[in-house]
């Protein structure tokens, strides 16, 4: 009988103290790498939807812009294969640690942020395609997603610098050596300006 | 008993560490504080115009739900309209939470800016060429001319227009049923659970176990009380809040 209730409260004791090893774990930050590593990950596929977004517009946007301008066929040629590029660079959740890839994303987004800079300001030199509804739409479009990709960019940047931060200091730094070896800090955007720059257009 | 000391030790640094790493972000840009439907930070509209925009606002909200807020800014602290306008409706949290319905107006007197800013579950409905439309059509008309009350009125029509037609065309109209008290309640809600099936589990077995680990407990108890304030403060009035919605930067710009 003595024996029976020890063993009793020994399961007893194990039972309770599930809750509080888990409760511990949560305060000591254990979950917090996996946590902002997802939120990280959410943020680079809003980023990625942007520029997708981005690249869905520009063939309309060239057929219209060649109804009014043939003669700029350079630039147009220039935009279609910039996206070309662009598209081919695929950046997706398990290569996001990987600089090279990450760095080739950012450029060719760069190459294709300008010379769709360039497309928008030659059309600046035909008033009929500046008024044509078409045209207004699209490059309205563009615009509302050129800001779209600055706000997914900056929040990404955010996430990351949470997720970066975990890594690095005290508590997260312990749980990183112990548990979440595989997980690596993200990269961060690094060609900046040429991205972020709205292309100029008066009316 | 040392072995307990030194867990109980763990866990309550532990704790501190988690309440100490939460600090806030700091942000670089200051909101006008959340006043009313309509945030005339610059002065541009007269009382009467002010009344008669709240009203028309909050007949909006009553019928669809959807929050729309006009603000005039003194300045855009040096940054684009765009960056600003996004921010701002985060800060404030306009739209319903669940469905990030909200549309922001802003008008920027110091930079000749306007913007009309769209919450991501409108972004479908409010696309930047229809937002576009608006200002160039029924907004930058009139303040080219100086009339500013004039130019909100007219843009604030076309934008409950867009926003009504939605609401008639399929989606269900309810009755708002105040988020931000809601939104505020689910953290008591975990809290509770957690101490009733943990707390009470831990105090039996810690007055089986003994000193320490008592010790150990009630400080965690206390600091898992301390980080569940949080959003108490936030209560139900009868003076207008946002429900919680985000923006992701939707919606489209215009000078004058």
């Amino acid at each position: 009988m003595p024996g029976l209730v020890v063993r009793a409260s020994r399961s007893f004791r194990f039972v309770f103290l599930i809750p509080l090893f888990s409760l511990v774990l949560a305060g000591c930050g254990y979950n917090n790498i996996p946590t902002y590593e997802e939120q990280a990950k959410a943020k680079w596929s809003d980023v990625l939807n942007q520029y997708q977004r981005r690249s869905d517009l520009i063939p309309n946007l060239v057929e219209t812009v060649k109804g009014f301008a043939k003669q700029e066929s350079s630039v147009l040629e220039a935009v279609t294969s910039a996206r070309a590029t662009a598209t081919s660079v695929k950046v997706d959740a398990n290569t996001m640690t990987d600089p090279e890839t990450f760095k080739k994303f950012q450029e060719a987004q760069a190459q294709l942020s300008g010379s769709l800079g360039r497309l928008l300001a030659i059309s600046e030199n035909y008033p009929e395609l500046k008024s044509n509804q078409n045209y207004l739409a699209l490059q309205s479009q563009l615009e509302g997603t050129e800001n779209r990709i600055a706000v997914a960019r900056h929040d990404y940047i955010e996430a990351v610098r949470v997720y970066n931060t975990e890594l690095k200091t005290f508590p997260g730094w312990l749980w990183a050596r112990l548990f979440y070896s595989s997980s690596k800090p993200l990269e961060e955007f690094t060609v900046a300006d040429s991205v972020k720059t709205v292309p100029a257009v008066r009316f | 008993m040392i072995r307990r000391t030194a867990f109980a030790l763990v866990a309550w640094v532990c704790l501190t560490c988690a309440g100490l790493a939460q600090t806030p972000a700091i942000a670089s840009l200051t909101f006008p504080v959340l006043t009313g439907r309509v945030v005339d930070e610059a002065g541009l509209l007269s009382a009467a115009d002010r009344a008669s925009l709240t009203a028309s606002l909050a007949d909006l909200e009553a019928k669809t739900t959807d929050q729309l807020v006009v603000v005039t800014l003194k300045s855009l602290q040096g940054t684009t309209i765009e960056d600003y306008g996004y921010q701002l409706g985060r800060n404030w949290g306009i739209g319903q939470k669940d469905k990030d319905s909200g549309v922001l107006l802003i008008v920027a007197a110091g930079e000749r800016k306007v913007r009309i800013e769209v919450g991501y579950g409108l972004e479908g409905t409010h696309t930047d060429a229809m937002t576009k439309l608006v200002i160039e059509s029924a907004i930058l008309p009139a303040f080219k001319t100086g009339d500013f009350p004039g130019g909100i009125k007219s843009g604030i029509d076309q934008i409950i227009q867009l926003l009504r037609g939605e609401a008639s065309s399929g989606r269900p109209v309810q009755v708002q049923t105040a988020s931000p008290a809601s939104s505020g309640a689910k953290i008591p809600v975990w809290l509770a659970i957690v101490l009733a099936v943990g707390g009470v589990g831990l105090l039996i077995y810690c007055a089986v176990a003994g000193g320490a680990v008592f010790r150990g407990i009630m400080q965690i108890l206390f600091l898992l009380a301390l980080s569940g304030r949080g959003d108490s403060s936030r209560g139900k009035s009868s003076s207008f809040s946002g429900g919680g919605g985000s923006f992701g930067g939707g919606g489209s710009s215009g000078s004058w």
